[in-house]
């Protein structure tokens, strides 16, 4: 029965193997893949919610299943969800190549899913390995253009160099602490993080895990690679990869102990230099997709204002902002994809009129944009304002009132994004409507529903987030 | 609640149908002009009857009846919201629903045809809502509020030809005129709210009021709420506004500016009149600012050659004396000359919409030509409540004016007196003067207008017809019921509460008063039969041989002007201008600067994203190593 608790990772397994066995056919049916992909993309949704109360440990405790993981879990099955469900028109990736598409992602997510789960600096490393090699390919897998294959190796050599810091501060926190258990190390922690070793091992691991999460200065391959890839990937790396990141930094910087002035120094210095960063250059992008990207890197900041209060309300406040994060970035980028002629890239400008092709694309991208950047009732408004209050709670008010005006920087490029949509004319007269099958028009309504009604009613989702936190250790 | 008290029962209908009406008029039937009139028209009948009834039920309160309903309350302060049932709240409720009745039912007629027939319906319920809600305040803090509804309503019926300058520019004129006044009774209302503690009507017009607030402060105060009776009620300084009025649609001009909306501003006078007689120079205030605008605006109705603007300005002469009546302390003689105004005033207006409407002219020479005298009807109504203005005997003016005159005549400075019977002469003067000329024309041009006549005399013009005719006999017998008016409005609610009404006592002694009124009367009259009426007269009057003082009379002794330079130097060059230079240097200015720092900074922050990896990656090493550093330090 203990393997049980391994479901969701079994079932993703299984999903790897299907579309595997999908890819070695001679003969590409792209409808047919997609639609198996997405069949299983969905039923793993349930998977993943019926597997949301288990608990228990696996491996010789090296893999930890709790809320915190499960939850994760379930967020990263619906981002894989999303992803699929909006690539029934997969141009910017060659026919042959669906399957081995879908395949990646897969295995990534499995990769993450262990990623949340482990508990085994070892363990921990293979998973990140996984989901990060899994990635590696997906950025390339662009037809066209060789901006991909730039983007890529690009993406390699920086994650390489995150690997090197990360392996390098894994081993520096085993020799301090003869243990690679991250339960045990927790409790050896307060003692190891006076020592040089542990603060440096520590911060190197973070050093590591930010570069998932591209927090400023390890950012500098996202406007590259969400520009680089092909939409549908820049959306996974957006949305799906982010909260797989933001859980693994909770677990990491967990570890230390409440009190901890130095790191919380360090995390509110990276904090401000990534939100200040990210909107700055933000403001003068053109390319949508590498705007959203500036734009993840202060997104990364707000969250770390979450995770550095070091206490239970400050983590679920992070993972609340994760959720609300995956739903509003991943109703943009679907708008882009959809905008996207032929799979390219999508400018500012390519959006005139969008109001008049497709008014609710539109609405769900007005809806989406508010959300980032925190306009009540939206649930990004509820996401910031839970990170504020825990910080406020701490009594780090210069940090929030760095973090408002930082929000009010965002509003101004998002709103030129809004103003593209609804007010500018296109450039041609004769611009089609967007077609917007039966099936989008449900996920869009079921976006903007998730966008407004968890802004207004979101105590129970917080709770069940304040629940997860509390069983980090 | 409702079934066991027919009292709040009648209230909350009357006060909530034409809200209701308004709602719906405005949400779902624009479309159907009939469906809206019925509905407007249906619901104020029905508060007219709840209004009549409520007039009787409360004939013989002793003691105001209030339900109140806590609104909003914060800390010690509650604000209620609700009604006030006494004498005089009910005979102000029995006379805004009855001219508003008959004034909805003489628009079928008038604005037949018109485009914005359902907007014109729902601004007048809007209106009739806000007035009556207004009329049973209980607090002052409702009677506020819905001062104000009056006054966006009648913005909105005002400038109901929003697309004629004109006519938008009067509105908003209305508007901005009277909340100056309102601004000082705010201030007012707030003084008395932190010394009191409360604006309940009955509690302010306590005794207590007097022991918990030091006089000067009550003077203060009454003065700054009486401002809102000079922009409401157009009195001197701020009576401009009134005449620009006219550009609404004439039933309009007859509901809100001549019965209604105005008379508001004396209403709120009497409401508070306890509060008020509390000051003694607030009273000699206030019969100052009433006499020098009867004097001022009778003078401008002498030269004015618009029927309408004539009647305007009467009644800003006339608003005049029943603020002179209320300073000098007649308290039934001011509400009695309110009431039979009302009737009279909105007879007169409705009449000149008849005219308006077939000639298609506001110039009452230019109607006389066409044969104006030739419309029976209007024009013996309007000659009835010609009489009632300027008093004669019998019409319910003579009795409103003479009881005036005794209020002023027991006041022991008489100059007020002496004002007063001057107005009575250019009253009577300006009044025949329209009269005449419309009766007697000098030289008759043909009409093209014969048969559209004949076209008009059908239902639309008896629609019309009908509200002239029962105004018309109102006039002619209210005045004979002012015993039973002044009973009903004193019982005993007033003289529980110690307001001297040494005025009424002196009637008996008045004989000399009353002739000297009517002499006076017939002068005006015969100087304006020698100069209009008889055979072969000139039809100009005695001013055009003083073409300056015609001009300062036509001009509004300069007001408008003296406005118009103090707005231009004070505001404009002054504020304005400062303000402007702020707006554009400072705020503007600065966001600007701040926005291209902003942007600016992001160009330079780009650049640490250059294409060369192994730069990035340095970057990145470089950073870690300063915060091992911090970390060992």
């Amino acid at each position: 029965m203990k393997s049980l608790l391994f479901l969701p990772e079994i079932y993703y397994t299984v999903m790897a193997l299907v579309l595997f066995l999908l890819s070695v056919q001679t003969v590409a049916n792209r409808r047919r893949t997609f639609l198996v992909a997405f069949g299983l993309a969905s039923l793993g949704l349930f998977v993943t919610l019926f597997s949301v109360k288990m608990h228990g440990h696996l491996f010789y405790n090296a893999y930890r299943v709790d809320l915190f993981s499960q939850v994760f879990k379930f967020m990263l099955a619906l981002g894989l969800f999303f992803v699929v469900a909006i690539c029934d028109n997969l141009e910017g990736i060659s026919e042959r190549e669906h399957a081995e598409f879908y395949f990646f992602l897969t295995t990534c997510t499995i990769g993450m899913m262990m990623l949340v789960s482990a508990v085994e600096l070892l363990t921990f490393y293979i998973a990140l390995e996984l989901s990060s090699y899994s990635l590696y390919i997906l950025v390339p897998l662009r037809r066209g253009t060789g901006f991909d294959k730039e983007a890529g190796v690009k993406y390699i050599l920086i994650g390489a160099t995150a690997s090197a810091f990360l392996l390098f501060g894994m081993s520096l926190l085993f020799g301090v602490s003869h243990t690679t258990y991250l339960p045990e190390l927790f409790k050896l922690f307060p003692n190891l993080i006076t020592q040089p070793a542990g603060a440096i091992g520590l911060m190197l691991v973070l050093a590591g895990l930010f570069f998932k999460q591209a927090v400023f200065p390890f950012h500098f391959w996202a406007p590259d690679v969400y520009q680089g890839a092909s939409n549908q990937v820049t959306t996974y790396i957006a949305t799906a990869s982010k909260v797989a990141a933001i859980a693994i930094v909770i677990r990491f910087v967990g570890l230390a102990s409440e009190n901890n002035h130095m790191l919380v120094q360090v995390l509110t210095v990276l904090s401000v230099a990534s939100m200040t960063f990210g909107n700055l250059v933000a403001i003068i992008q053109k390319d949508i997709k590498r705007l959203l990207a500036y734009s993840s890197i202060a997104h990364a900041g707000y969250v770390l204002i979450g995770i550095l209060t070091l206490d239970k309300t400050g983590f679920a406040s992070a993972m609340f902002y994760a959720l609300a994060y995956l739903i509003m970035n991943f109703s943009c980028f679907m708008v882009i994809v959809k905008v996207a002629p032929n799979g390219r890239n999508v400018w500012v400008k390519d959006l005139a009129g969008l109001h008049k092709r497709s008014p609710l694309l539109a609405m769900t991208l007005m809806l989406g944009l508010f959300g980032l950047a925190g306009i009540p009732p939206t649930i990004g408004f509820t996401g910031k304002f839970l990170v504020f209050l825990a910080a406020m709670q701490k009594g780090y008010l210069a940090l929030v009132i760095i973090g408002m005006i930082n929000a009010t920087i965002s509003l101004y490029y998002y709103l030129i994004i809004i103003k593209a949509a609804y007010l500018l004319e296109p450039d041609e007269d004769e611009i089609p409507p967007l077609k917007v099958g039966a099936g989008l028009k449900i996920l869009n309504y079921g976006l903007i529903a998730a966008i407004v009604l968890l802004g207004i009613a979101p105590s129970q989702l917080f709770d069940i987030a304040k629940a997860a936190a509390s069983m980090l250790y | 609640m409702f079934v066991k008290d027919p009292i709040l029962l009648a209230c909350t209908i009357t006060v909530v149908l034409p809200f209701l009406s308004f709602l719906t008029i405005i949400c779902y039937t624009r479309k159907w002009e009939k469906v809206s009139c019925s509905i407007s028209i249906g619901a104020i009948l029905i508060s007219l009857i709840c209004a009549i009834y409520l007039f009787i039920a409360s004939r013989h309160f002793a003691e105001p009846l209030q339900y109140k309903l806590p609104w909003i309350i914060s800390g010690k302060t509650i604000i209620p919201f609700g009604f006030l049932v006494d004498h005089l709240s009910m005979l102000m409720l029995v006379i805004v629903a009855v001219i508003a009745s008959l004034v909805q039912i003489y628009s079928l007629g008038y604005m037949a045809g018109d485009p914005g027939f359902s907007r014109y319906y729902a601004f007048q319920s809007l209106f009739a809502w806000a007035m009556m809600t207004m009329t049973v305040a209980p607090s002052m803090i409702q009677f506020y509020i819905f001062w104000e509804l009056v006054g966006l309503a009648s913005y909105l019926l005002i400038g109901f030809y929003y697309e004629k300058w004109s006519a938008s520019q009067a509105g908003k004129k209305a508007f901005v005129v009277t909340r100056i006044g309102d601004v000082g009774m705010f201030i007012g209302l707030v003084i008395l709210l932190l010394f009191y503690g409360n604006l309940s009507i009955v509690g302010v017009n306590s005794a207590a009021v007097a022991k918990q607030i030091p006089a000067p402060l009550i003077t203060i105060s009454a003065i700054l709420i009486f401002c809102g009776v000079i922009g409401k009620s157009a009195q001197f300084p701020l009576l401009t506004w009134l005449p620009d009025a006219m550009e609404g649609p004439t039933p309009v001009s007859a509901l809100l500016h001549s019965a209604t909306m105005v008379a508001a501003g004396v209403y709120m006078f009497a409401r508070l009149f306890p509060f008020f007689s509390g000051s003694a120079d607030a009273l000699q205030f206030a019969l100052l600012i009433g006499t020098i605008t009867m004097v001022l605006s009778s003078t401008m109705a002498m030269v004015a050659r618009d029927i309408k603007q004539v009647w305007a300005y009467s009644t800003v002469s006339q608003l005049g004396y029943m603020v002179m009546a209320l300073g000098a302390g007649g308290y039934v003689s001011g509400m009695f000359h309110l009431t039979t105004h009302a009737g009279f005033k909105a007879l007169l207006f409705l009449c000149s919409g008849v005219f308006i409407h077939h000639y298609h002219t506001n110039d009452f020479f230019v109607m006389s030509r066409q044969g104006a005298r030739s419309l029976k009807v209007p024009m013996v109504c309007m000659t009835i409540g010609a009489l009632a203005l300027s008093g004669v005997f019998p019409f319910s003016g003579f009795f409103s004016k003479e009881s005036i005159m005794v209020a002023l005549a027991s006041h022991p400075n008489k100059i007020w007196l002496a004002a007063g019977l001057f107005g009575e002469v250019l009253t009577a003067y300006y009044t025949f003067r329209l009269i005449f000329v419309m009766l007697f024309p000098k030289e008759m041009e043909e009409t093209h207008h014969e048969e559209e006549h004949h076209e008009g005399e059908g239902i639309l013009y008896w629609l019309m017809g009908w509200p002239l005719i029962i105004l018309a006999s109102v006039t002619c017998v209210l005045g004979f019921f002012e015993k039973q008016f002044e009973h009903y409005l004193l019982g005993d609610y007033i003289l529980a509460h110690g307001v001297e009404h040494g005025a009424e006592a002196a009637h008996a002694g008045g004989h000399w008063l009353t002739i000297t009124a009517i002499s006076l009367v017939a002068i005006g009259v015969a100087v304006a039969w020698l100069e209009y009426g008889r055979k072969g007269a000139s039809q100009e009057g005695f001013l055009s041989r003083m073409p300056a003082i015609e001009k300062l009379f036509a001009r509004r002794w300069y007001m408008d002007h003296f406005y118009r330079w103090a707005l231009d130097m004070i505001i404009y060059s002054g504020f304005t201008n400062i303000f402007t230079r702020n707006d554009r240097r400072v705020i503007d200015g600065g966001i600007d600067g701040l926005c291209r720092g902003t942007e600016g900074s992001g160009r330079i922050a780009s650049f640490l994203q250059s294409n060369m990896v192994q730069y990035n990656i340095f970057v990145m090493v470089a950073i870690l190593g300063f915060v091992a550093l911090s970390f060992l330090g």
